[in-house]
């Protein structure tokens, strides 16, 4: 028999990462996913088989090199990896938590029928927040100033990868914001619970250190307008989000206790709604609490609700195979205790003597036959009323552009939902010197989709500047 | 004008598709904003084919109500009313027209109800269904553009 040590077989199964307990987390605004270790970070890149046509990256929006980075993970290399990248994304560390891997990168990797799809998302935010620990960022080379002034409107992820790149290119960047913080759905409407303030704030501070200007309680179209920025800016970069909500218009909206999604996580996420008497904007204690919608906004309600000591329940009109939120989500916020009402509809909610909402009528759906389209719509099912009792309701079915720019800006187009017109390729509008980009061109989407837009305007910008 | 022969029946239906137009027409006008003009256009241009249809139906053509129940997604019926003033939103206008195509339905559901002529009850149904046609056109819009996340 040969004395020789046996080698342990390489455990291929994706890799799990560690997170904080359900019946822990529930009760505190911490980050609920805690990363990867060094270790399991190089354990799970060296699962990567680095596809000489890699699936991945061109399933990413941004074209990220994928095996790249991982390949430097699974060696050791950890500077190179961030270095690789950032070459295409500029906020590694918010697209590791919260973009729809699943839906992207993930989605195509071979490996998703055998062991699991390499888990890129965790190790994208592992190399970020590696580097962020490593201290100081270190700053890309600078182009040669070019005397041109670009001004850039919101302070969300498609005006901050604007900023980034057109700073880089040696352009004078000035970011006007209507908030008092910058950073936009990631600062005010994505919780601390999934992705900390510090992290976009770091990313902020780092677009200062390159010499970006950030002018903060500037509401565009109001503050000033577009034409009279043009006056002294050479192009404009319009990346205003899509922040004016839907309500489903219905019975009773206008009751004490029934919130927009915008205004219920604004009051949590930027003013810090639960730490009165520290913070100024307190928002009522709730028992009971429904949250209109399945999407990613609606389960980011309805864990807050159930953090501050609620029953949460999600209601959704189609069933647990139609949720749009991301998986990873929807699994959260079950473990947490988030009640799920599918094939529910509300009819109206019913107020008391005060003027509060107390109940909520609903009807029961049931899906239809497949239509033209192969969906199954859901209808109601006649006489299946019933009432739940509820002291609040947050309505979370989706948000359009707000119209405030294109407005007040002569010649702007818009399209029917009052998103702004631009081309696809390059983010131009229809006025000339003005360029447009993220949800409020698409209505809303994603912050890697926000971040891509940000990044070919970016270019298009450069290439009107270097030659006019 | 009694609705007494299949001839007027079509005639007042015709007249109303046209009014619905000229409706959609006036609100088009009403809009700011380009995307909005566009859609309340595009909804009398609608009209005006339903307006077509029932043109050729006098002519001579067959306007059969199939045995088929058209799916009724009772969207129109759970929001509530817009009134159209100002610049509407896409939301507003599909609501608008939700409502309308349901009133429509229900006044020839009516006009059914009061005739004993199985051909013009057969015509009213025939003109009943075509209009729940086109509320489930708006509702299926609603659906995916309006409740995505819903
Ligand atoms: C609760 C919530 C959860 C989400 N979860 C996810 C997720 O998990 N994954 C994902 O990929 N996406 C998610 N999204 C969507 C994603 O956050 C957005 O698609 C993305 O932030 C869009 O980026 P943006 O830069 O276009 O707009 P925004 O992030 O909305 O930023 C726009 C900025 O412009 C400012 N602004 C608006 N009007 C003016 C004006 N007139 N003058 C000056 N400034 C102005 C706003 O204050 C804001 O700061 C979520 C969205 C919400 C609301």
């Amino acid at each position: 028999m040969s004395d020789k040590p046996k080698r342990k077989p390489l455990d291929l199964r994706r890799r799990e990462m560690p997170k904080q307990a359900p019946e822990v987390r529930s009760h505190n605004f911490n980050e609920v996913a805690l990363g990867y270790t060094a270790q399991t970070a190089v354990e799970e890149a060296k699962r990567c088989i680095q596809c000489p046509k890699p699936k991945c990256v061109s399933n990413c929006p941004v074209e990220i090199n994928i095996p790249g980075f991982i390949k430097c993970i699974a060696e050791g290399n950890f500077a190179e990896g961030a270095r690789v990248l950032k070459d295409k994304n500029c906020l590694p560390a918010v697209c590791g938590r919260v973009c729809p891997q699943e839906e992207q990168c993930e989605e195509t990797c071979v490996l998703v029928k055998k062991e699991g799809q390499i888990a890129v998302g965790r190790l994208e935010r592992f190399l970020a927040d590696w580097e962020a620990a490593q201290g100081e960022l270190e700053i890309p080379p600078m182009e040669l100033p070019t005397g041109k002034k670009v001004a850039v409107v919101g302070g969300g992820p498609a005006g901050l990868t604007v900023a980034g790149d057109l700073i880089k290119l040696g352009h004078k960047v000035t970011i006007f914001e209507a908030l008092h913080k910058m950073g936009g759905v990631l600062i005010y409407g994505i919780p601390e619970f999934r992705l900390p303030k510090a992290i976009v704030s770091r990313e902020v501070e780092y677009l200062g250190s390159l010499g970006v200007e950030i002018v903060t309680d500037f509401v565009v179209g109001k503050t000033r307008k577009i034409d009279s920025l043009l006056d002294e800016y050479d192009a404009i970069f319009i990346g205003s989000g899509a922040g004016l909500p839907w309500f489903m218009d219905i019975p009773g909206e206008n009751l004490n206790g029934v919130y927009s999604a915008n205004e219920y996580l604004t009051r949590m996420n930027l003013m810090k709604g639960f730490s009165f008497p520290e913070y100024h904007t307190p928002i009522k204690s709730h028992k009971r609490v429904a949250v209109m919608g399945g999407g990613n906004v609606a389960m980011d309600c309805a864990r807050t609700a159930l953090r501050l000591g609620a029953e949460a329940r999600i209601m959704y009109r189609r069933s647990k195979q139609e949720l749009p939120a991301r998986l990873e989500e929807i699994e959260n916020a079950e473990e947490e205790g988030v009640i799920f009402e599918f094939l529910t509809l509300p009819l109206r909610y019913i107020g008391n003597e005060n003027g509060w909402v107390k109940e909520i009528e609903c009807l029961r759906m049931e899906l239809g036959e497949p239509d033209s389209s192969g969906r199954r719509r859901p209808i109601p099912v006649e006489g299946s009323n019933f009432t739940l009792p509820m002291d609040a309701v947050i309505c979370a079915i989706g948000n359009s552009p707000n119209p405030l720019i294109a407005s007040t800006t002569p010649g702007l187009e818009m399209g029917k939902k009052g998103n702004i017109e631009a081309d696809e390729e390059t983010g131009q509008t229809s006025r000339e010197r003005i360029w447009a980009g993220g949800d409020i061109v698409t209505g809303a989407a994603t912050v890697i989709l926000a971040m891509g837009a940000g990044r070919k305007a970016a270019r298009s910008i450069h290439e009107y500047l270097c030659t006019h | 004008m009694s609705l007494d022969s299949v001839d007027k029946v079509l005639d007042f239906a015709i007249a109303k598709e046209e009014e619905a137009a000229q409706f959609y027409n006036d609100l088009a006008v009403k809009m700011g904003r380009k995307g909005m003009k566009e859609v309340f256009e595009g909804f009398a241009r609608e009209e005006m084919g339903h307006m077509a249809k029932l043109m050729a139906v006098k002519e001579g053509k067959q306007l059969h109500a199939s045995g088929a129940k058209v799916m009724d997604l009772k969207i129109g019926e759970t929001v509530s009313d817009v009134q159209p003033s100002g610049d509407l939103s896409y939301q507003q206008a599909l609501i608008i027209a939700m409502k309308a195509e349901k009133a429509a339905f229900k006044l020839y559901l009516d006009l059914a109800g009061t005739t004993d002529d199985p051909a013009l009850k057969e015509l009213f149904l025939s003109l009943a269904q075509e209009e729940a046609k086109h509320k489930l056109r708006f509702e299926i819009e609603y659906d995916d553009e309006i409740l995505t996340e819903n």
